[in-house]
């Protein structure tokens, strides 16, 4: 360890890694997507002219090759009779709803799937509410033609998932979701040196939890603020008191107040035992609040509340090839800091000492 | 607080008062393009943790000098 806070490659790749990350997690385009589709509710029987808005979208160049369907459930879809193109993002395209629905509710939903060859294929779940007069699902089922969505293209070169709503946010995946997994492994490496200090009362192990600590806590702060960016622009708020905005608030105030603690005391070996003792607490706090109490409620954050945590279509394998570099990047920074900070406390502890063997001291 | 750390403070609201104000003000700038300029936000915001941490160690190793300095 002695060596290695002296070497500089694992500094300088943290850095490449962040610079990759940056490169890569703010280029690579999104997946065309829909946006505004308008109108978005109708009734049964007639023609519904709808106008679409796209994103990232290329519906100029892809022409008459446009294609749209209503899609009700994976067997059953209607096609657009007419397609109009009228701009790279916008287009109008008109169906035919019938008379009645293969469905026995009263309002139904239908996904938005749009597709060209240059573009790909778009979906925009719940874009329309088709509302019936009456229901008669046997007569719908009967008179249902049906238009199957066949040669669906796919857009060549690599792309981040269009998710609604998120749009371009979804790149904070790189720069918010990492900091935790980063403020997870800094603060898993600070307890293990607790843990060390307590086998041996080795002052130097205390100084390294201290130090991956302060690291852990800032990465941690880190995260509340920028999810709270994120979710202004995307929940509405700065702060709604989402489950585990509250837990990790809550843990990080814990480790806070091992700062806290530290102070209180004055003399060294104290001060090094007892936050030791208080960090493995902390920790064994954390975990609960950060990856267990979140799941048992619902929460807006993704992977609580019942649903799989950066699976499926939250993190694709595009992603992860951004995601699991931004993880280790800000582990390697945060760890180059935590170094810096160990170090000023080891000079601090031999110039004490010097002066403690000297008669000069004031 | 020394002089030099006033103007670092004032540096750094300097780059927080745009950033507070494209968030009250005009929400459709940070909702254009495809709400990008929330990543820029949320990039910036990173980056001025990691600087307000540097910061705090600068002034932890400035302690130590003086400390050496004052001892000789």
């Amino acid at each position: 360890m002695q060596r290695l806070i002296r070497q500089h490659w694992w500094k300088a790749l943290g850095v490449l890694i962040l610079i990759y990350v940056f490169i890569a997690g703010m280029l690579i385009p999104l997946k065309p997507g829909i946006t505004i589709v308008t109108p978005s509710s109708t009734r049964t029987g007639g023609e519904l002219i709808i106008e679409v808005e796209g994103y990232n979208t290329n519906f100029d160049q892809a022409g008459d090759a446009v294609r749209m369907w209503l899609k009700m459930d994976d067997e059953r879809s209607l096609q657009a009779k007419r397609v109009e193109v009228l701009g790279p993002t916008r287009a109008q395209a008109a169906f035919i709803i019938p008379e009645y629905l293969p469905s026995n509710q009263k309002v139904q939903d239908f996904a938005l799937v749009i597709d060209n060859p240059v573009d790909g294929a778009a979906v925009r779940p719940n874009a329309v509410l088709v509302t019936q007069d009456s229901i008669d699902q046997e007569l719908g089922k009967q008179t249902w033609q049906n238009d199957p969505l066949t040669d669906l293209s796919q857009r060549g070169g690599i792309t981040f998932p269009f998710r609604n709503i998120l749009g371009e946010t979804i790149r904070n995946t790189y720069f918010h979701v990492s900091l935790w997994l980063a403020m997870m492994i800094i603060f898993i490496a600070a307890v293990v040196y607790s843990i060390k200090h307590l086998r041996g009362f080795n002052l130097d192990h205390d100084y390294w939890a201290a130090a991956l600590t302060a690291v852990g806590l800032l990465l941690g702060g880190l995260g509340l603020l920028t999810g709270g960016i994120w979710a202004q622009y995307t929940w509405g708020t700065f702060w709604s008191w989402d489950i585990k905005q509250f837990t990790t608030l809550i843990a990080l105030l814990i480790y806070l107040a091992y700062f806290v603690l530290r102070r209180a005391f004055p003399d060294e070996a104290q001060k090094a035992r007892i936050s030791a003792v208080y960090n493995i607490f902390a920790f064994v706090a954390l975990i609960p609040l950060i990856y267990v109490l979140p799941r048992l409620t619902d929460s807006l954050h993704p992977g609580n509340g019942g649903n799989p945590a950066l699976g499926g279509e939250d993190l694709d394998n595009t992603m992860r090839m951004v995601f699991y570099p931004a993880v280790i990047g800000w582990t390697l920074i945060g760890s180059w800091i935590a170094s810096l900070m160990y170090r000023s406390s080891k000079i601090e502890e031999q110039l004490l000492e010097n002066w403690e063997d000297s008669p000069t001291v004031d | 607080m020394k002089p030099a750390n006033w103007i670092i403070t004032a540096l750094f609201f300097s780059f927080f008062m745009p950033l507070a104000n494209a968030q009250s003000s005009s929400g459709d700038f940070m909702r254009s393009m495809g709400k990008m300029y929330v990543v820029v936000a949320v990039i910036l915001a990173v980056f001025i943790g990691i600087v307000l941490f540097l910061v705090y160690l600068d002034r932890r190793l400035t302690k130590i000098e003086n400390q050496i300095n004052d001892h000789g």
